[in-house]
């Protein structure tokens, strides 16, 4: 059976399930019953953040988008059809997921090679095939590196290679799991201008993040999780207001300190340092590029 | 106290120097800090402020390193080990691989450097506590999560209780709280005397932990002064270095002419 | 082959004959103690297997004056299959999720072995220099012995059963090298 290759990038109508759960519990070998029930609707082009201590079940859960685990009970569907029947291989082309580790996925080369890796698996070829690995390569600033051994390039560049070889992959749907973590500060834009470049494409993103200005400044929906289920689930804004953050707490996290200052000062719910500012008064010029 | 005097080092096989005339002093119960771009020579200085560079990995190093008064130029690594730890930040290769349990992985350091039993039961008891692993000690530390594996990684090293230690990005896999709890522990461990090296990304938790901070790029010391001084420095964003969220806030406050006098008092409480 | 030496011994003493190869009695001495003596090796060996826990006997060892560094190579070696196929594992996930077709045809399935064995052996390959180190940190390089947390347990009646055997080993040694071993009619 040939895995057909994805549509355009451009997706279908914006506020249309792509992923859903209903009541999805998943229990490892052992006994861990990491995912707890979790109903989710996750709608097109939506840029969502799923957050949560380390063992809240956030991978575990983002696994079953794409096949890797299987539902212990519920269900899950991937563009309104059950993933029950799909191979993995198939899936992926609906639903690309990033891995945290570069060196659990790197077996080329090239840079060149890797990125082509995911997007030939599921059909692409010829001119579409090679205007994917290039955008890739701009997207994550790899364009000069095209030739280079993987391994010579540093860890964090690594692992932008590794979202690199996902973003070539089209699929409507990217899941990032902790894309920020080891990237200095222009790393950290790069991932930022990606995920809002994915959106303005009218892809969905899902990041997994520890990393609580990342998620207020560039998603619109935060998730919380604790012990296997969801506990909140709205704007940055709702999730950072000082009414959360006892639930944000439970699960030993805080809010940025834009909130906590905005807070203080009875201006409501501040996420951002924009948002701050902006409720503080005092004209806001452009922010600094870190570009080089 | 561990002294870098004039150090430039090359790497075995490369032709140019990747560390510049580095001068680095760390005082017992000091907490320095390391910021800078990524491969501008971090994770190197970690090494050769160890000494691994080059008693281990070869390579050629000018200047000299001086732990405690002691040259470590003529020191082989074991002794190197009874001075100074350092500890990088992929779990998998921090593991020893040959502990059946998390608490026979934390003993192997003291056990190593052939201290009696009890000595290394209470080093390992304590590193235990410091870092609140109580519940992983039975756990095969094959199978922990990134998190877990990178606490287990830093108190098989504080288990080692030397006067040195330097860590490269430790908290590279942990969430907020592992953050938090790592921070508390090396903040306790400085006031027993330790003097501790930092490399981090994550400013904030430079910020409430260190009382200086340098700034490496391109394998240069570029900034090197008090905690607050450095973190607000209108050099940080060009060095691709983010500042901690309150230096940023206070200065997009002045920027925008905000009166900070008023928010002042909300960044103290809200920082704490 | 054991049967073999059955008719190619060279005896005297003919108990059959199958076309042109005759079965002595020789033969089937010298096949029956070939066998037993097989049969003890295999046994022995098969004994220590199932009744020796590796780890134990790698750190016994040590206790006894093996030097940590061959300890640790020992210890290594037993660990390092169940860590590959753990990180094999991951690996395989990872790929998976990039398309690789795993259940499809015998063809696609080949084209997957350098993807799913390539970062294996890649990461594990450049792993090694932070892995040295990280040891050498941890004072494995240090010369001398250690104090060992472990204590195997040892019991009075593990002692006379280890003496007795070891006593019985002597006799059966002298009693072959004088002649006095008993011997089957």
């Amino acid at each position: 059976m040939t895995v057909s290759p994805p549509a355009t990038t451009s997706a279908p109508a914006a506020g249309h399930p792509v992923l859903t759960t209903e009541g999805l519990v998943h229990v490892y070998p052992g006994g861990t019953r990491a995912v707890d029930g979790v109903d989710l609707t996750i709608t097109t082009g939506e840029r969502v953040a799923i957050v949560g201590q380390n063992g809240s079940g956030k991978t575990t859960l983002v696994r079953h988008f794409n096949g890797l685990l299987r539902p212990t009970e519920g269900r899950v569907l991937v563009d309104g059809a059950d993933a029950a029947g799909q191979r993995v291989a198939h899936l992926a082309t609906t639903v690309g997921l990033a891995f945290q580790d570069p060196d659990r996925q790197i077996f080329a080369g090239k840079v060149r090679s890797e990125v082509a890796f995911g997007p030939r698996n599921i059909g692409l070829r010829g001119a579409a095939l090679e205007a994917a690995i290039t955008r890739a390569l701009a997207a994550t600033g790899l364009e000069g590196e095209a030739d280079t051994n993987p391994y010579d390039l540093g860890y964090s560049r690594r692992k932008l290679l590794a979202l690199a070889s996902i973003l070539a992959m089209g699929t409507p749907v990217v899941i990032l799991d902790e894309p920020t973590t080891g990237q200095d500060a222009r790393g950290v834009a790069r991932v930022q201008r990606i995920v809002a470049d994915l959106a303005a494409a009218g892809r969905t993103v899902i990041a997994i993040s520890h990393d609580m200005r990342f998620v207020a400044e560039g998603f619109e929906r935060v998730v919380v999780m604790r012990d296997g289920r969801i506990v909140l689930d709205g704007s940055p804004a709702e999730a950072f207001a000082e009414a959360a953050w006892p639930t944000l707490a439970s699960t030993f996290l805080e809010p940025p300190l834009a909130a906590r200052i905005g807070a203080r000062l009875g201006v409501g719910s501040t996420p951002t340092d924009e948002s701050l500012l902006a409720a503080l008064g005092g004209t806001l010029a452009a922010p600094a590029d870190t570009d080089t | 106290m561990l002294q870098l005097s004039g150090v430039s080092y090359r790497y075995a096989g490369y032709s140019n120097e990747v560390l510049h005339d580095i001068d680095l002093r760390l005082d017992d119960g000091e907490i320095v800090g390391l910021i800078g771009p990524n491969e501008a020579g971090k994770s190197t200085l970690c090494l050769v402020a160890s000494g691994l560079a080059p008693a281990s990995i070869g390579g050629s190093l000018r200047g000299s390193l001086t732990l405690d008064g002691v040259p470590a130029t003529g020191l082989a690594t074991h002794e190197l080990a009874e001075r100074v730890v350092v500890g990088f930040q992929n779990p998998n290769t921090q593991r020893s691989g040959i502990a059946a349990t998390v608490f026979e992985e934390i003993a192997l350091g003291p056990m190593n450097l052939g201290l009696p039993v009890d000595e290394t039961v209470e080093r390992t008891r304590e590193a235990v506590a410091r870092l609140r692993l109580g519940e992983l000690i039975r756990r095969d530390p094959q199978r922990l999560s990134g998190g877990q594996a990178q606490l287990v990684g830093i108190a098989s090293l504080l288990a080692m209780q030397p006067r040195h230690v330097i860590l490269d990005e430790p908290t590279a896999q942990l969430d907020p709280a592992g953050t938090r709890l790592v921070g508390e522990a090396l903040r306790s461990l400085a006031g027993s005397g330790t003097s501790l090296l930092i490399a981090e990304h994550k400013t904030d938790l430079l910020d409430g932990l260190c009382s200086r901070i340098l700034a490496i790029d391109s394998g240069r010391i570029v900034l090197d002064g008090p905690t607050a001084t450095v973190f607000d420095d209108p050099r940080l964003a060009a060095l691709g270095v983010e500042p901690p969220a309150r230096a940023r806030l206070v200065r997009a406050f002045r920027d925008r002419a905000i009166e900070v006098s008023v928010v002042e008092d909300a960044l103290a409480g809200a920082a704490s | 082959m054991i049967l073999v030496s059955v008719f190619t011994r060279a005896g005297t003493h003919v108990l059959f004959t199958i076309g042109p190869f005759d079965a002595t009695t020789e033969g089937v001495d010298f096949a029956g103690q070939t066998l037993v003596r097989l049969f003890a090796i295999s046994t022995s060996i098969g004994l220590f297997g199932l009744t020796t826990e590796p780890r134990s006997f790698v750190l016994d060892l040590e206790r006894r004056g093996l030097s940590p560094r061959f300890a640790f190579v020992a210890l290594a070696t037993l660990e390092a299959v169940p860590a590959m196929v753990e990180r094999a594992s991951i690996i395989g996930s990872a790929q998976r999720a990039r398309g690789l077709d795993t259940e499809g045809s015998l063809r696609a399935r080949l084209r997957g072995v350098l993807p799913l064995v390539g970062p294996v052996i890649l990461s594990s390959l450049t792993e090694v220099e932070e892995r040295s180190l990280a040891l050498e940190v941890r004072a494995f390089g240090r010369p001398g012995h250690r104090h060992l947390l472990w204590r195997l347990p040892d019991s009075t009646a593990q002692l006379i059963v280890r003496t007795g055997l070891f006593l019985a080993l002597i006799a059966a040694i002298a009693g072959r090298i004088t002649g006095t071993f008993p011997r089957l009619p």
